[in-house]
């Protein structure tokens, strides 16, 4: 057995709307059909026994490797702790070749786990040993290192049940939160209105200290100190009790607390003394450690925060006493529970050794022994969520201190006896604020209820319940799809909106192009849902990207499907028919939003059949004003366009809009058939998302289809009198399409200029020119640059082909070149000709024959 | 025999506006003793020694009015006190900070003087002045002195206390808008407006600088990354970890190329500008062997392949969302001559530019190999061609010192609008609301996409001194421009600020005010005798009224409106707090008192005007001065008065009252028990004194003209006459009264 091809499908595909690792998986011989090796099984099972159930999703194909390592995937992903269910495996068309499916949650882990799968079940199948629980920890571990935290996590978390779209932007934990000029950015508990400033500011305890005091906030006041004496005036002048302690010392060392007589005051000074010069004096603020979490405007949650510490019992060692805290089961080793084991390390001993302790003594009966000074959870402490009980002065008074620092989001650290009781009547006070505060405590408090703390975060951010999204329109279809794009595009920027745009040209983001080249997968698409000034985006979506990543977007607004006709590129890919190809391109369909609406040709069966998997509305439309799908879409009330007595007609029940053909020069007063399909396709994708009819009328008015601004899509050209036509068409649908195009303009003569794609099938290229040949008088067939995989000659041999018995076509000529095949094909024109002009290299053949066009004129 | 030194007798820093000037001074009280016998021309060769030492005297006009006003005094004959002040001036302008203003006066007693001036800082103003108290000694005894070393000392003091450039900058462009500003901390964060007006600046940072975005402008990868995603040209790049892989992708990239060693940040193994296959193999290998040796590994050693941008470096400055400056980089060299050395020719071309300096106020750096990581880049740029820091350059060669290495050619004019956009767009996507944008082409006037020029860096809080002092070309505006990006352009950051000085009442009617601004709807801050009021939150009840209490109400975030009593020795010991007020209010002109007299020398009617009109003085001119008409001292303040002037009195014909109303003034009086509100002829009687409520206030105590400088005070700030009544009836009442009386007044 052989895994290859390993993908990671990050986007909605193919399989599954959610994210998946894909990949080729070959069987050789018995391993297709595991009911013959009814061992393997037993041996799977015994090296993996949290292994699931083993069976096919398809009943009609046997059991087989594939399955194996499908169902392997899944389920060491799902014990390492990944929250994943789906998985697939089908067969292709090449025997023993299978495509498996599965879902994932973090990309890494899910292309390692399929890795895993393949050695296991090789191992399985030659009765080798395999070491599952490593495999396992293997993957846990990895998950735990890349998986977004817990407070980002709460956040994103907090987003998706909103609707909002996410994409992680680096391995850490910056996530960009919505799409376009929509969008903003969270980095773990820090939003992009976080202020640099006041980040600052938090982190000078000096500075937020005379701020919350400006501000009314209760804080402990104090001064710097220079000698004992001093200390001691201070300490009146400030009022008993104090805190005394190196100025910037850390780990507590130094410091005295709650000290009220003046021998008091002079010790602690000269303890303070001992560690740095400069001595601080400060009120002492009796009571426990509290920590308030503001978030904008409001206090979300509270909890107090508890250090490290055991109670004596009066036979018990401290060691032993914190082995009987730390067999509590609730307690782990890391960050990721809600409590953590006790050490016993020289910070605790440093502890104990103040306390007149040490690990070995045995504390009185009820002796609260502290064992570090801080209360975070990762080193022992506990946090109690006591959210519930902040009096609103409290509550008024952290709000206060976080918005005089300027934090959005802000870990308000409070001392005193109680949150039931303003701060100021039992002398408590605020010590710190904090920027980027952790979230856990509050998501997950050691005890009591637990906060959703990150939905606090996106309400503030994302305020009235908006999910972030910009409209998000994708095309697909086997031919129009450019056209489609640009005038879709045209539509809404006529409407004002900044729209972003993709296609096999490029990237244009408010009508500048911002990338070039076949743009027209997944990435270009990412990039224009994070491109700051995008208020629209309509996306060409080609099979390609499809398959390789899957799509950009989780869910789209608008899904619009051109057409699937006789297909495209078929063979490749296990998409050998045209059926298969609709299944791929019905991807989008099924990922319309539940708001939104599908846009689908009801003249082309494949396309009108996507209906069914659409969970939005649907607009049909088509040429065929009788067309029964149209016709009974339209008697339900539904939304559908047609064309009647050169109008195109926009319908929904009793409502219609009537839009001449004239008016819409893109489709040359109707003559050109395929171009009101575009046309038809992007106003029922404008009327989607409520484009007024005024200014969809005025942009259609407006676009104009030449060489600049749909660069090879029925480009005219007017030659010495005669008709050219450029066009990139290169299927047997765009072809048919184009003939019916050109036959609707009067002609004497007409000619074409064709060449042939290697990559597709034989019959695809012959079917090209026997078109042709019942329509033009002459044809000039040329290679083109590239032939994709076919040896010199074998295109023009096929295209031959494809004209014996031709009715029409009289004379043949063959080419090495397609601008040689150009000049040909324009010399011979006289006034009154028609020549088709089917180009390859979109760019410069058009530059090519613009230049000889101007030359002429 | 030598002179007895000057007896220092008091310094005082008065950090608001005073007696002086409205900005914070320096005042000393001196007593020149025997001195006082001795000017200027009568001691030999006094005035030479201080010219000598302090060339700069020159430029000091003093009265006179001209250039060597000062040095005319001298000769003429000035006393101590007097010189004493501009050498204190001198000596702070020697040390790189700004002093424009000085006097020196005489008191009542002989030899006394209170000798005044500007000064950016308190520590700095006190270290001058003692300095300049040594150095006119010095002068008198014909000792020595060192003003180098002395100028040394403050400049010390200057660079840690004073603002920087930048924030300078900044700051200056916020008071010639008349925002007023606070200094948070002795560092650079600068509070501008006051209250819930106020924005905040870090040098070139914004209270909106967002910390994701800081952070993101910090990864110069993930810039790079982001900027590329949304068409943004920068020098791509990638990691290869062979020769032939290396010539791959720079064909791939297109040459030139850049190679350097990956994890590299200094300039160690970096070359640039390689464009053929043999230059790409060397570079990668010498790449390659640094990178080796860092990790200690010849294995997969990752060497960066970049495209190489040519062209000159430029800095484009983006504010909000516009391009508000722009500078260019040059190249230095220098020319072999044959003889000297690189560090010598580097000396003498380059080095003796007078732009060059040491500090932070000279537009270019001096270039020098020392172990600052410029000064190694210089190294590393010259051993890239080959040569060492004392190699003699052969005669006319070239040798480059440092690539782009300072920005100064001011080309904002010539930024292209495609080139604009990209940095615009570059901020953005970045998320910074001001950044420096460093572009590297060929010609920012054409598209980068022509140029083939990128964008190499997004930088986070931008220096603006380039811009400001450009070498070469036009200083441009970047503070006004920070100020406008904070500021609506009808937004002075103010809040309404009402102060009240007198010695009557004055506590009453600052809470009366404070009261009325409250059920006005502003979250109103009171500093008083009483304590310190914020949003009718009682803070404590100390005296508040010093300049410290006083300074938290601007300062906090959440307040709307403050109001402030003063008194005369508030103001001389210490200033004001508030740079210029909305209303000010003087109850009547208090009577000098022994501590006056004693601490500050007020002994006479006029001195104490000097001290009262201070109040009047900082009226804004949209602001209003309520004055009570009946003492005629207070009347005299009018004239002084930038804004409008509001009488009150009790009596409707006092005369200075009728006066008033004849030119069209405002005024408030009693006219038959009604207290009435005028303008000009237009008279709206408001209430009766008998109306029960207000009774109680005048039973319990409140005298009557502080009722009517309630009123005038509250119809200055543009309080209804309607709220005005609700709110006295309802002073001190319970607050469910409050609100019911208040219901149906807007019922």
């Amino acid at each position: 057995m052989e895994v290859s091809r390993i993908r990671a499908l990050r986007g909605p595909n193919l399989w599954t709307r959610h994210t998946a690792v894909e990949a080729l998986v070959r069987c050789e011989g018995d391993e297709s059909d595991l009911s013959s090796r009814a061992d393997f099984e037993t041996h799977l099972r015994h090296l993996f026994p949290g292994l699931g159930q083993l069976s096919p999703t398809d009943r009609k194909i046997p059991l087989s490797m594939a399955h194996a390592v499908e169902a392997t995937t899944l389920h060491l992903q799902i014990q390492a702790g990944c929250p994943v269910t789906f998985s697939r495996t089908t067969a292709t068309n090449e025997n023993g070749v299978y495509q498996v499916a599965v879902e994932y949650s973090e990309e890494e882990v899910g292309c390692l786990a399929i890795k895993l799968a393949r050695d296991l079940c090789i191992a399985a199948a030659h009765h080798g040993e395999f070491d599952v629980e490593a495999a396992i920890d293997q993957l846990r571990g990895l998950d735990e290192d890349i998986r977004l935290g817990p407070s980002t996590g709460s956040i994103v978390n907090a987003a998706i049940a909103r609707g909002i779209p996410f994409r992680r932007l680096t391995e850490g934990s910056l996530v960009q939160l919505g799409w376009g000029s929509k969008q903003r950015r969270i980095q773990a508990a820090e939003i992009d209105a976080t202020s640099a400033i006041a980040e600052s500011i938090a982190q000078d305890k000096e500075l937020t200290k005379k701020l919350l005091h400006a501000a009314g906030v209760p804080v402990p006041l104090g001064r710097p100190v220079t000698s004992a004496e001093d200390a001691w005036a201070a300490a009146q002048e400030i009022g008993l009790p104090v805190v005394i302690k190196p100025r910037d010392g850390n780990q507590g060392k130094g410091i005295s607390v709650n000290i009220s007589t003046q021998e008091g005051v002079m010790t602690a000074y000269n303890t303070a003394k001992s560690f740095r010069e400069d001595v601080l004096v400060e009120r002492y603020l009796p009571g426990s450690d509290f920590r308030l979490l503001v978030v904008g405007n409001k206090l979300v949650a509270a909890a107090r925060r508890d250090p490290p510490l055991v109670i004596g019992n009066g036979k018990n060692t401290v060691r032993e006493l914190v082995e009987q805290v730390n067999a509590d089961p609730r307690r782990g080793e890391g960050h990721a529970t809600s409590l953590t084991k006790i050490r016993i390390d020289d910070i605790a001993k440093n502890r104990l050794k103040e306390q007149g302790l040490d690990e070995n003594s045995v504390p009185a009966k009820g002796t609260r022994v502290i064992l570090r000074n801080n209360a975070n959870l990762s080193t022992g402490g506990t946090a109690t969520d006591v959210t519930d009980d902040v009096h609103p002065e409290v509550a008024a008074r952290a709000i206060a201190a976080a918005q005089m620092v300027g934090l959005d989001i802000c870990g308000v650290d409070v001392v005193c006896e109680s949150v039931l009781h303003p701060m100021e009547e039992q002398s408590g006070g605020v010590v710190e604020v904090n920027a980027a505060p952790g979230l856990r405590m509050h998501l997950s408090p050691s005890y009591g209820k637990g906060r959703d703390v990150g939905e606090a975060v996106i309400a503030t951010m994302f305020p009235n319940g908006d999910d972030g999204r910009v409209p998000v329109i994708a095309v697909t279809g086997t031919n129009g799809k450019t056209t489609t794009v640009r005038l879709t595009s045209h539509l809404l920027r006529t409407h004002g909106l900044r729209v972003g745009m993709t296609n096999t040209d490029g990237v244009y983001v408010n009508g500048r192009q911002t990338d070039s080249g076949d743009c027209s997968g997944p990435r270009s698409a990412r990039n224009v849902l994070a491109h700051p000034d995008v208020d629209a985006a309509v996306l060409e979506t080609a099979r390609g990207g499809m398959l390789r990543e899957g799509l950009a977007f989780d869910r789209c607004h608008v899904a619009v499907v051109t057409n699937i006709g006789m297909g495209d590129h078929l063979g490749l890919n296990y998409i050998s028919t045209v059926e298969d190809l609709a299944v791929l391109k019905r991807v989008i369909v099924q990922n319309v939003a539940a708001s939104g609406t599908a846009v689908l040709n009801a003249t082309d069966p494949l396309v009108a059949r996507m209906a069914a998997n659409c969970a939005g509305e649907v607009i049909f439309f088509g040429l065929d004003t009788h067309h029964p799908i149209i016709a009974t879409h339209r008697a339900q009330g539904k939304r559908v366009l047609f064309v009647e007595d050169d109008h195109i007609v926009a319908m929904q029940g009793p409502h219609s809009v009537r839009i001449p053909l004239s008016e819409v020069p893109v489709t040359r007063s109707g003559a050109i058939a395929f171009q009101i399909e575009n046309a038809m396709a992007s106003i029922a994708a404008a009327w989607a998302i409520q484009i007024p009819w005024e200014t969809i009328c005025k942009g259609l008015a407006s676009f104009i289809s030449d060489s600049q601004g749909v660069p090879g899509r029925f480009n005219v050209f007017d030659y010495k009198g005669a008709t050219v036509i450029a066009d990139y068409g290169h299927n047997p649908d765009a072809i048919k399409a184009l003939v019916q195009a050109v036959s609707n303009l009067p002609a004497q003569r007409r000619s074409v200029v064709i060449s042939g794609a290697g990559d597709r099938r034989d019959d695809d290229i012959r079917e090209q020119t026997r078109i042709i040949g019942d329509a033009f008088d002459e044809v000039v067939l040329y290679q083109d640059a590239c032939q994709r995989g076919r040896v010199d000659g074998e295109v023009l041999k096929l295209l031959r082909q494809g004209l014996e018995g031709a009715k029409r076509t009289r004379q043949v000529d063959e080419i090495y070149g397609e601008f040689l095949a150009i000049d040909k094909a324009m010399e011979r024109l006289h006034q009154g000709d028609l020549c088709l002009i089917l180009i390859d290299q979109v760019e410069e053949a058009l530059a090519h024959i613009t230049h000889r066009v101007e030359a002429a004129n | 025999m030598a002179f007895q030194d000057i007896q220092i007798l008091r310094i005082n820093y008065l950090r608001g506006p005073n007696i002086w000037t409205y900005r914070p001074i320096i005042e000393a009280l001196i007593d020149l003793g025997e001195m006082e016998d001795h000017p200027s021309n009568s001691i030999e060769g006094f005035n030479d020694r201080v010219n000598a030492w302090l060339p700069g005297l020159v430029e000091h006009h003093c009265g006179v009015g001209h250039r060597g006003g000062f040095l005319t005094r001298l000769v003429g004959g000035t006393w101590m006190g007097h010189i004493i002040e501009h050498v204190s001036i001198e000596l702070q302008l020697l040390a790189g900070a700004r002093a424009e203003f000085g006097k020196a006066r005489e008191i009542s007693k002989r030899g006394v003087y209170k000798v005044v001036f500007r000064t950016e800082h308190e520590t700095l103003g006190r270290a001058s002045f003692k300095a300049a108290h040594r150095l006119v000694m010095s002068a008198a005894n014909n000792l020595p002195f060192d003003v180098a070393a002395t100028v040394e000392e403050l400049k010390a003091i200057v660079d840690v206390l004073c603002l920087g450039p930048s924030t300078a900058c900044i700051v200056d462009a916020a008071m010639e808008r008349k925002t007023p500003f606070i200094r948070l901390t002795e560092g650079n964060l600068v509070q501008l407006g006051y209250g819930s007006r106020q924005r905040r600046i870090w040098t070139a940072e914004t209270d909106r600088t967002s910390a994701i975005a800081e952070s993101i402008s910090s990864d110069k990868d993930l810039t790079k990354r982001l900027l590329t995603q949304c068409g943004i040209p920068v020098p791509e790049g990638r990691i290869v970890t062979s020769a032939d892989q290396a010539w791959e992708v720079s064909q791939d990239i297109g040459l030139p190329v850049a190679i350097k060693p990956a994890d590299g940040n200094r300039g160690r193994g970096v070359s640039l500008n390689v464009d053929t296959e043999e230059g790409v193999r060397a570079a990668w290998l010498a790449a390659h062997t640094v990178g080796a040796g860092w990790s200690g590994s010849e294995e997969n050693v990752p060497v960066l392949i970049e495209r190489y941008i040519k062209g000159e470096e430029h800095r484009v400055l983006v504010v909000g969302d516009r391009v508000v400056a722009a500078t260019q980089g040059e190249t230095a060299y220098v020319v072999g001559d044959g003889v000297s050395t690189v560090e010598q020719l580097i000396e003498s071309q380059i080095n003796t530019d007078p732009r060059r300096g040491e500090s932070e106020i000279f537009p270019l750096d001096v270039i020098k190999f020392s172990n600052s990581s410029r000064g190694e880049m210089t190294l590393l740029e010259i051993q890239r061609q080959g040569l060492e820091p004392h190699s003699v350059v052969e005669k006319d060669r070239q040798v480059v010192v440092q690539r782009n290495g300072n920005l100064n050619l001011d080309v904002t004019d010539k930024v292209h609008p495609d080139v604009a956009a990209s940095a615009t767009l570059a901020a953005r996507v970045i998320g910074l609301d001001i950044a420096g944008i460093d572009i590297v082409t060929q010609d920012i006037g054409r598209p980068l996409h022509e140029t083939r020029g990128a964008v190499i860096e997004v930088n986070a809080g931008p220096g603006l001194l380039m811009h400001v002092k450009p070498a070469v070309g036009q200083p441009r505006p970047v503070g006004k421009a920070v100020v406008d990006h904070l500021f609506g352009p009808n937004d002075s950051g103010r809040i309404p600020v009402v102060g009240i000085v007198g010695t009557e009442q004055t506590t009453q009617l600052a809470q009366l005010v404070a009261w009325l601004l409250h059920l006005s709807g502003h979250r109103t801050g009171l500093a008083c005798k009483d304590g310190l009021y914020m949003n009718q939150h009682h803070l404590g009840k100390n005296d508040a009224r010093g300049f410290e209490d006083s300074e938290r109400l601007l300062i906090n975030r959440a307040l709307d409106a403050a109001v402030f009593e003063t008194t005369p020795l508030h103001i001389l010991n210490e200033g004001l707090a508030y740079d210029r007020c909305q209303v000010g209010v003087v109850t009547n002109m208090p009577e000098t008192t022994q501590i006056l007299m004693d601490q500050h020398d007020i002994q006479t009617p006029d001195q104490m005007r000097t001290v009262i009109r201070t109040q009047v003085d900082l009226v804004l001119p949209e602001g209003a001065s309520v004055l009570n008409a009946q003492d005629d001292a207070v009347v005299g303040l009018a004239e002084l008065s930038d804004g409008e002037v509001l009488f009150y009195a009790q009596d409707a014909n006092n005369a200075h009252l009728s006066a008033h109303r004849q030119h069209g003034g405002r005024a408030v009086y009693c006219q038959e028990g009604f207290v009435t509100l005028a303008r000009g002829d237009q008279e709206t009687p408001l209430f009766h004194l008998d109306m029960e409520l207000i009774a109680r206030l005048l039973k319990q105590g409140l005298h009557i003209n502080t009722l009517l400088a309630t009123v005038a005070t509250g119809w200055s700030l543009g309080i209804t006459p309607l709220l005005i009544r609700a709110g006295l009836k309802n002073f001190g009442q319970k607050h469910d009264q409050v609100s019911k009386d208040l219901a149906r007044m807007n019922g």
